[in-house]
């Protein structure tokens, strides 16, 4: 097939809606991740054996499952979920886009509630007793204190989820989702071009790590400003 | 929740099929595990060579098939190479038309990959005064680095390298795209027979469960079993509250006491305080959660 001809055009402009839809997925699955990943991890933190035990279970399982089949069961099953909490009466539409959702943000808030426990361990226990020493109230000296130093402790774990997200998100094509792999793969079987554009969609994937990582980096500088490097 | 309706008669039915998936499961990782390990040690070397005829490809390498999902490798292999006439005819063949083989080759790409930077993460852990002292005491670069780097890297990179091995187990989960019939293809086959979409997921998600649980727990024997000379107060006297950090766990907490055979230390010295391994802050390790 000749490059840049219409037709070839006209998959190039499908892959980018795909990558468009992959970008979707993955900015909502991330940040929802984040945020609950957050709470929970830090609602985990508490000593309460029921919350402690639930925990342990839950987060065994989750993370000794592969994400492929947690967005299957989301995909499969979501609806029925659905209405045995909403009530029967009611029908729900799962799309491939929310069932994505849903399955990127339980598994990786998983991962996340774990750094936020790693990281309040490597947190000096002096900064909580100062804390209570001082008599902050515990929602300032979480919000003011443990917080902004939990960030600085948490980056660069929170970067490596970042990059596994991106890479699970291509698996929510297996649920029917036109992303940019899908788009790839019709484009791949149409025009008998496999390498072309897989490795293009591959190219966006590494692209797109690779500008994180740039950020990701000058981030991190930011948040190690007040810290003296120490010299090996 | 009422509506989690798990047909236990289906889910027994299913176990001698589910069995057969994981084996194809268990045998593709294993096998990709130990086609992976000396090759990421090759490429690594490469890697860390001052040539940069060696040094460059090798990041290359590592840098696209590290950045790619593991679903485009699958598809690229098995999609692509089909498409080659040459080696459609030729007697590679064989290989190249399986699905099997195509399954393999595009998770070992990916697993070298990532490889990469454990080993050389667990390489660059080992203090530089060891390597000093060996090459002080005359042993040549290939001695230092077989009887002295290498071991003590394995043991410094052992949680990071079970990190990768239980992502990457749980990552073979996507060869049923390209029709490798392994567990996950396997309950899809019952979903599409039953229309029973828990079942045959959940059925499978306990056999993966116990699957990585005990790799878990074939990596903590192996641990012990290579810091089996360590003090052992150091490890417990740290207890940290609550849940661990799953990688920080695993990590070498206790420093090991280097080389006390060859300096015949009789008695138990002091731990030595060697340079606490960087691993599990320093090395950029993707995998490890």
């Amino acid at each position: 097939m000749e490059l840049f001809s219409d037709q070839f055009n006209g998959y190039l402009w499908q892959m980018a809606q795909g990558a468009y839809v992959t970008l979707q997925l993955f900015a909502a699955g991330f940040s929802l991740a984040l945020v609950i990943g957050v709470l929970v991890g830090i609602i985990t933190l508490s000593k309460n054996i029921v919350i402690q035990a639930f925990w342990k279970v839950y987060s065994s399982i989750i993370m000794g499952v592969p994400s492929l089949l947690i967005i299957f069961l989301l995909y499969y099953g979501g609806s029925a979920m659905l209405s045995g909490i909403f009530g029967t009466d009611r029908s729900f539409d799962v799309t491939p886009f929310g069932a994505g959702v849903a399955a990127l943000t339980i598994v990786y808030a998983c991962y996340i509630a774990e750094l936020v426990h790693g990281a309040v361990m490597n947190l000096p226990k002096g900064q909580f007793e100062a804390c209570s020493a001082l008599a902050i109230r515990p929602i300032a000296a979480w919000r003011h204190v443990i917080l902004p130093q939990l960030t600085r402790l948490a980056l660069p774990g929170l970067i490596n989820i970042w990059m596994i997200v991106l890479k699970d998100t291509p698996l929510v094509s297996l649920a029917g989702l036109n992303d940019l792999v899908a788009n790839a793969k019709i484009a791949a079987g149409a025009t008998k071009e496999p390498f072309i554009f897989f490795i293009a969609a591959s190219l966006f994937f590494i692209a797109f790590s690779a500008l994180t990582l740039r950020l990701s980096a000058r981030l991190e500088t930011r948040f190690n400003r007040g810290i003296a490097e120490v010299k090996a | 929740m009422s509506a989690l309706p798990i047909d236990l008669a289906l889910a027994w039915d299913s176990i001698p099929q589910m069995a057969e998936g994981l084996m194809t499961t268990v045998f593709l990782t294993v096998l990709v595990l130990t086609i992976g390990l000396p090759l990421s040690i090759l490429v690594t070397l490469a890697r860390m060579s001052k040539s940069p005829l060696l040094a460059v490809p090798a990041a290359l390498f590592v840098v696209f098939f590290r950045g790619a999902p593991l679903l485009i490798l699958l598809y690229l292999v098995y999609y692509g190479f089909g498409q080659i006439e040459a080696l459609r005819e030729g007697p590679l063949w064989v290989i190249f038309g399986s699905a099997f083989a195509c399954a393999v080759i595009g998770l070992t790409l990916n697993h070298v990959a990532f490889m990469v930077d454990v080993v050389r993460g667990s390489l660059s852990a080992v203090p530089a005064g060891l390597i000093e002292a060996s090459s002080a005491l005359g042993l040549t670069p290939r001695e230092t680095f077989t009887y002295i780097r290498l071991p003590l890297a394995m043991r410094y990179g052992l949680a990071a390298y079970q990190n990768e091995v239980v992502m990457f187990a749980k990552g073979t989960a996507v060869v049923s795209v390209i029709t490798v019939v392994d567990l996950t293809a396997v309950a899809n086959e019952l979903f599409e027979e039953t229309y029973d979409p828990f079942t045959p997921i959940l059925t499978a998600a306990a056999f993966y469960w116990c699957f990585v649980n005990l790799i878990r727990l074939g990596f903590n024997a192996l641990e012990r079993h290579l810091n089996r000379h360590n003090v052992r107060e150091a490890t417990v006297k740290e207890p940290a509250p609550g849940a661990a950090l799953p990688i920080d766990g695993a990590a070498p907490a206790a420093p090991v006491p280097p080389l006390r055979r060859m300096a015949n230390f009789g008695r138990r010295t002091a731990p030595v305080k060697a340079p606490a391994p960087a691993l599990s802050t320093a090395t950029p390790k993707e995998h490890a959660v």
